[in-house]
């Protein structure tokens, strides 16, 4: 063991606490050291998921299919919004927001749920919600097999501008770590966030342009006469990835798709690095009271 | 009784454990399973939970070879200083330095996953516990014939009896040889076959580590195996030092306590 091991082979624990730029450091360095066990615990993830229900895999794919058919109905047959193609439309957006729902939840329950093994192993405790985070992708690539078929229908909007959906991606992705490290952490001492969690989440998906489009907000009159709130509308990250994605995969409704607002898209990425380093502090700070909270 | 005691190691060797005037604070404000109303009413109300020490100005160290025994009555803060040791829980105050690797086998099993199959399970342990994956893979094999599960080891650990589960636990946490091993109450888990053939591998292994820490109510295994003690109550180290004498004050004051608590019962009439 003592040759081979990826832990540390001596330790000296003092009541200290380090500084926010060491515990990032750390941070850093558990998840870089523990790369193979953030890898197993994406595997039993993706196992667990597929082995759970009878459908296995398939159900990953029916899933936001489904979804999708609710809102169609909804929306075009019941409101009678006339938005054309809005199967793709919608589609463009539960997809990303699926992923990063069920990320979040998932690394909402990480820690807490591995509450006999962190009283009894000392690990480095940030590989779980990297790994709940790291695993939601792969529901998120399933979704893109169901994403093609639907554009198979509407091949007037296929273009190469879909080649930037891994781009926007990768900016969700950065900022979901973020979130999902501050929830893990938060919902060791509370532990009703799961809870709450999903309301909030409810609410964040009906407020961001999802099943509409950002410019019909921007025409509404409440946002005529209210610029805070306009501003406030446009600062949410999901604005900007949903009109992103948005842009790449449906374009607008009268026209094909074209180039998202790259600048938007710069300045979340760089806000989710900002907020991943936060959270990580965060998270590095209560990390050690874990073993005795749980 | 004396014969397996190891032999008594010189004081130049290192130190394995160096526990310098270590203290535990548990606050009692979050310990409990709370949920954001209640800690908003504490936020605001006046009476701060009062914090509870698990551990005080407890100082030992532990040479290399050697066997230390933590013994006290439930709730004197043994499992919490085994806690420290493995590093799982840093000290409020003073300081703990450990050198060499640690091998902690508190409760087993704690990490497994119901849906993965046995082997699947011990990678994934081995991965938790740190150890290079090269090595886990090579030790399956000896883990798999020790826990004595056949074909077993590729079915889902929700198809296992408790007995295999059990097995399997103790033969993951037992398959590598630390440098300093700690252990919990191990003895306790499965059959009356399994349980002597665990004693046996344990016996193996105290032999082997470099240091030993030990939490056990067994007063025998105290003093047929280890060569030093401490007693441990309500987080204070009472007496240190030579196994059956450490052991004598324990028994002592287990009996004035059970004493007591036979005349307080006696008082109220019952």
């Amino acid at each position: 063991m003592s040759a081979t091991s990826e832990a540390p082979a001596a330790f000296r624990h003092a009541a200290a606490r380090p500084g926010p730029l060491r515990l990032i450091g750390e941070a850093i360095e558990d998840i870089r050291s523990r790369r193979r066990l953030v890898r197993y615990l994406v595997q039993a993830d993706i196992k667990k998921k597929g082995a759970d229900t009878f459908l296995g895999n398939l159900w990953w794919i029916m899933d936001p299919l489904l979804q999708m058919g609710v809102y169609v109905v909804f929306v075009s047959l019941i409101l009678s919004v006339k938005t054309p193609d809005y199967p793709l439309f919608i589609l463009s957006a539960i997809l990303p927001w699926k992923w990063f729902s069920s990320s979040l939840s998932d690394a909402a329950g990480s820690v807490v749920s591995q509450e006999k093994l962190i009283k009894q192993i000392q690990f480095p405790k940030l590989v779980l919600p990297v790994a709940a985070t790291t695993a939601g992708v792969v529901g998120f690539l399933f979704g893109l097999i169901p994403l093609a078929g639907i554009m198979l229908l509407y091949p007037h909007r296929i273009s190469v501008f879909m080649l930037l959906v891994p781009a926007i991606a990768l900016v969700q992705y950065v900022f979901t770590l973020g979130m999902a490290l501050l929830v893990a952490a938060i919902n060791v001492f509370f532990r009703d966030l799961g809870n709450v969690l999903r309301h909030v989440l409810r609410l964040w998906f009906y407020l961001s342009p999802a099943l509409y489009a950002m410019s019909t907000l921007d025409a509404s009159s409440t946002f005529q006469s209210n610029p805070v709130l306009r501003t406030v509308a446009h600062a949410n990250p999901f604005a900007v990835l949903f009109e992103s994605y948005r842009a790449v995969i449906y374009g607008k409704p009268e026209g094909p798709p074209h180039a998202p607002d790259f600048q938007s898209l710069v300045l979340l990425l760089a806000a989710s690095v900002l907020l991943v380093a936060f959270s990580a502090i965060v998270f590095k700070r209560l990390e050690p009271t874990f073993a005795k909270v749980l | 009784m004396a014969i397996a005691t190891p032999p008594p190691v010189s004081a130049s060797s290192p130190l394995a454990i160096d526990a310098t005037d270590l203290g535990v604070r548990y606050s009692l404000r979050f310990t409990k399973k709370t949920t954001l109303r209640q800690s908003l009413g504490q936020m605001f109300s006046r009476d701060a939970a009062e914090p509870f020490w698990a551990l005080r100005n407890v100082s030992f160290d532990l040479v290399r070879g050697e066997s230390l025994a933590v013994i006290g009555p439930n709730g004197a803060g043994k499992s919490t200083l085994l806690q420290v040791l493995a590093g799982i829980i840093l000290p409020s105050e003073g300081s703990v330095e450990v050198s060499g690797h640690v091998s902690s086998l508190l409760t087993l099993g704690a990490g497994f996953d119901q849906e993965l199959s046995g082997r699947e399970n011990i990678l994934l342990a081995g991965a938790f516990m740190g150890l290079d994956d090269g090595l886990v893979r090579q030790l399956v094999p000896s883990i798999v014939e020790y826990a004595d599960l056949g074909q077993f080891i590729d079915a889902p650990l929700k198809t296992y009896s408790s007995g295999m589960r059990a097995r399997l636990g103790f033969a993951i946490a037992t398959s590598v040889d630390p440098d300093i091993l700690l252990l919990d109450e191990v003895l306790a888990t499965g059959d009356a076959e399994f349980r002597e053939k665990s004693k046996a591998r344990v016996i193996e292994l105290v032999k082997a580590a470099k240091g030993i820490v030990l939490v056990t109510h067994d007063m025998v295994w105290v003093e047929e195996y280890c060569n030093r003690a401490i007693l441990l109550e309500k987080g204070r180290v009472i007496v240190e030092g030579n196994p059956s004498e450490v052991v004598r004050t324990h028994m002592e004051h287990s009996a004035e306590r059970k004493a007591e608590r036979a005349a307080r019962l006696g008082s109220a009439g019952l």
